[in-house]
């Protein structure tokens, strides 16, 4: 009785959806009725690039019916697969624009290729896809993004300008693969060369705050003259910092992060960290989406990077 | 295959349910794009079967497949290898793997659990050296396996999936060395009565367990056209569930390949109707695990209906 009932379900179900199929063949033709934009993010357990969502959404309905967004991302800043994944699944969607920061800088760039092969505008924003790949692949991005690069070595300056020639600090690392970890840590590298102050041990700790507080406690028994330490985002500043209470130095180490996230603003405020960047996260994949918008009005338009304003957050600016 | 109904309604239902809401979702390029997706998934998920139908549990699937990933990477960029070249180290490196978890558990009786946990640590720690930990970018050498080919315009790597996932059907319904697997799972005790030594068995389903981790390499490294020795965190966790959901039980001694197939779809169709609906990070996570228990529930009711 209970299969027969099902059997007969399942013919049902079976025949509706070839008719659902047949209707959405015959009907994708006249299926845009406005453009839609997918903005495809990093982790959004991650507040920076959650406020780069919400900032999106706001600028959205701004200017309700001027395109529909929709916002995808991943459940870690390494589910790479993941990224792939809804980058194809955007491009059977047939969205108008991708607005990407991608969780790699090399591995994203097949996927975006067969977007902009099957006529998407893409826009990388946040995390600069590698150059010479993708000149090697013949694929033209832009990237809408600040400077990462100038923007840590102003947050450099601000610890070295509060340590003294020949002290010793450690470095923090994002996940190495990506572009603006790389371009972090060489700004750190060039303020803290500038004023002659050693980075005795620089690892990865991806991004995260609990490796970044592990490395940290065992780097700070392994080097117990560390006066500074360099963190390549605020959630790893906030692990060093959680390090560097535990053993009691707070004061004696001075930490700088990046992303002014509210967490670090308030330890700045606190005095408990030195100094961070912000980037205006609110308004990152706004712009990305302004240009794609742009790009969409004007196909003829060059695809030129457009560099966005960092500014350096101390105490005194809060 | 009526086994087989209650699955294939609730897969069909979930397609329906997203195909309703965004019309754009039901159409080639989607389905290609789920279809390009899975494989990785699949392999993994046909591995957990055949372990857990024994009565253990494969922990080490996703480390493995990032070391077998980045042992194709590695071997074709810095050693200059070809792909054929690199997957047979990868699926010898798979199942060495497997022979030693495979090892430890059954002669030092230790549970799986434990054993693949520590190979879980171990493979990642190794993907970690191997690659520098840095992404390998290798190109469409590898990538082209993940393209849409004439043949229906699905990928070559959906193909070996299909039939993989044939193959260990047949072996688990077909073949002696199933039977003794599912019996091993159900009484290994009686077993042993029986005078069949249970070892041999029990070593070599790790070692295809390693093997197919390799297959499952080759998929994702294909997809990404990269190694990448963070791949697949967390990804035996969601082949567990699509073996669960498909009916394979935690205790051994029941499973069925194709049932862990649809599993997999479930999962993937849920993975991407939510994500063409857009629909934020916690609700999703929300949603997906509501719907692997609700399938367990099923199939549980199911399987109690048909003793009654």
């Amino acid at each position: 009785m209970y299969w027969t009932d099902a059997l007969a379900l399942l013919k049902k179900a079976f025949s509706l959806l070839i008719a659902l199929f047949l209707f959405s063949c015959s009907n994708s033709s006249d299926s845009e009725q406005g453009v839609r934009i997918a903005l495809v993010m990093k982790s959004l357990a991650n507040e920076f690039f959650a406020t780069m969502a919400k900032g999106a959404e706001e600028h959205q309905q701004k200017t309700p019916g001027r395109y529909e967004l929709i916002v995808n991302g991943i459940k870690d800043e390494r589910d790479l697969s993941r990224q792939v994944a809804i980058v194809d699944e955007m491009v059977a969607l047939r969205v108008d624009a991708i607005v990407i920061a991608p969780a790699d800088s090399k591995a994203l760039i097949p996927a975006l290729k067969k977007a902009k092969a099957a006529g998407i505008v893409v826009v990388n924003i946040d995390n600069k896809l590698d150059q010479e790949l993708l000149a090697e692949e013949q694929v033209k991005i832009p990237f809408v993004g600040p400077n990462n690069l100038t923007g840590a070595q102003r947050v450099g300056a601000v610890l070295a300008d509060n340590l003294s020639p020949g002290d010793q600090v450690l470095m923090l690392e994002g996940t190495r693969t990506s572009f603006n970890a790389q371009q972090r840590a060489k700004g750190f590298e060039l303020a803290m060369k500038e004023s002659a102050i050693e980075i005795v041990d620089s690892q990865s700790a991806n991004w995260e705050m609990r490796e970044a507080n592990i490395i940290t406690a065992s780097m700070l028994t392994r080097y117990p003259d560390i006066k500074g330490i360099l963190a390549g985002n605020d959630s790893m500043a906030m692990g060093a910092l959680a390090a560097v209470k535990t053993i009691g130095k707070l004061g004696a180490i001075q930490i700088v992060g990046f992303d002014n996230i509210s967490a670090v603003n308030q330890a700045i405020a606190a005095g408990e960290i030195l100094a961070t960047a912000d980037q205006h996260a609110d308004k990152l994949a706004a712009y990305g989406i302004d240009y794609a918008l742009a790009l969409l009005a004007d196909e003829k338009a060059i695809l030129a990077d457009r560099e966005t304003p960092v500014d350096l957050i101390t105490a005194k600016d809060i | 295959m009526t086994k087989h109904l209650s699955l294939l309604l609730a897969l069909f239902l979930l397609i329906l349910f997203f195909s309703l809401l965004n019309p754009l979702f039901f159409s080639t390029p989607t389905l290609q794009a789920i279809g390009n997706q899975i494989p990785d998934l699949t392999f993994l998920a046909v591995a957990l079967t055949l372990v857990m139908i024994t009565g253990g549990i494969d922990l080490s699937v996703g480390s493995l497949l990032a070391l077998c990933s980045s042992i194709i990477g590695v071997h074709m960029i810095s050693n200059g290898a070809s792909l054929s070249e690199a997957f047979l180290i990868s699926l010898l490196g798979g199942a060495l793997c497997g022979l030693i978890t495979g090892t430890i558990t059954t002669l030092g009786k230790i549970p799986s659990f434990i054993v693949t946990l520590g190979m879980l640590e171990c493979a990642r720690g190794v993907a970690y050296l191997v690659t520098d930990s840095q992404t390998v970018y290798i190109g469409s050498e590898v990538g082209a396996l993940a393209e849409s080919t004439g043949f229906l315009g699905v990928s070559p790597i959906f193909m070996l999936a299909i039939v993989i996932v044939i193959l260990a059907q047949l072996l688990l319904t077909r073949t002696v060395y199933g039977r003794y697997l599912v019996a091993i799972g159900t009484n290994l005790d009686a077993v042993r009565l029986s005078g069949i030594n249970p070892t041999p068995y029990q070593i070599s389903v790790f070692m295809i367990s390693g093997t197919l981790c390799a297959f499952a390499a080759l998929s994702l490294t294909a997809r990404l056209a990269s190694s990448d020795p963070n791949a697949a965190i967390g990804l035996e966790l969601s082949a567990i569930a699509a073996a669960v959901i498909g009916g394979t039980s935690l205790m051994g001694g029941r499973g069925s390949v194709i049932g862990s197939f649809i599993g997999v779809l479930i999962i993937a169709v849920l993975q991407t109707g939510l994500a063409s609906m857009g629909v934020d990070e916690p609700t999703k996570r929300i949603i997906t695990g509501a719907v692997i228990v609700f399938a367990a529930l099923m199939d549980f009711w199911r399987t109690k209906q048909r003793r009654a």
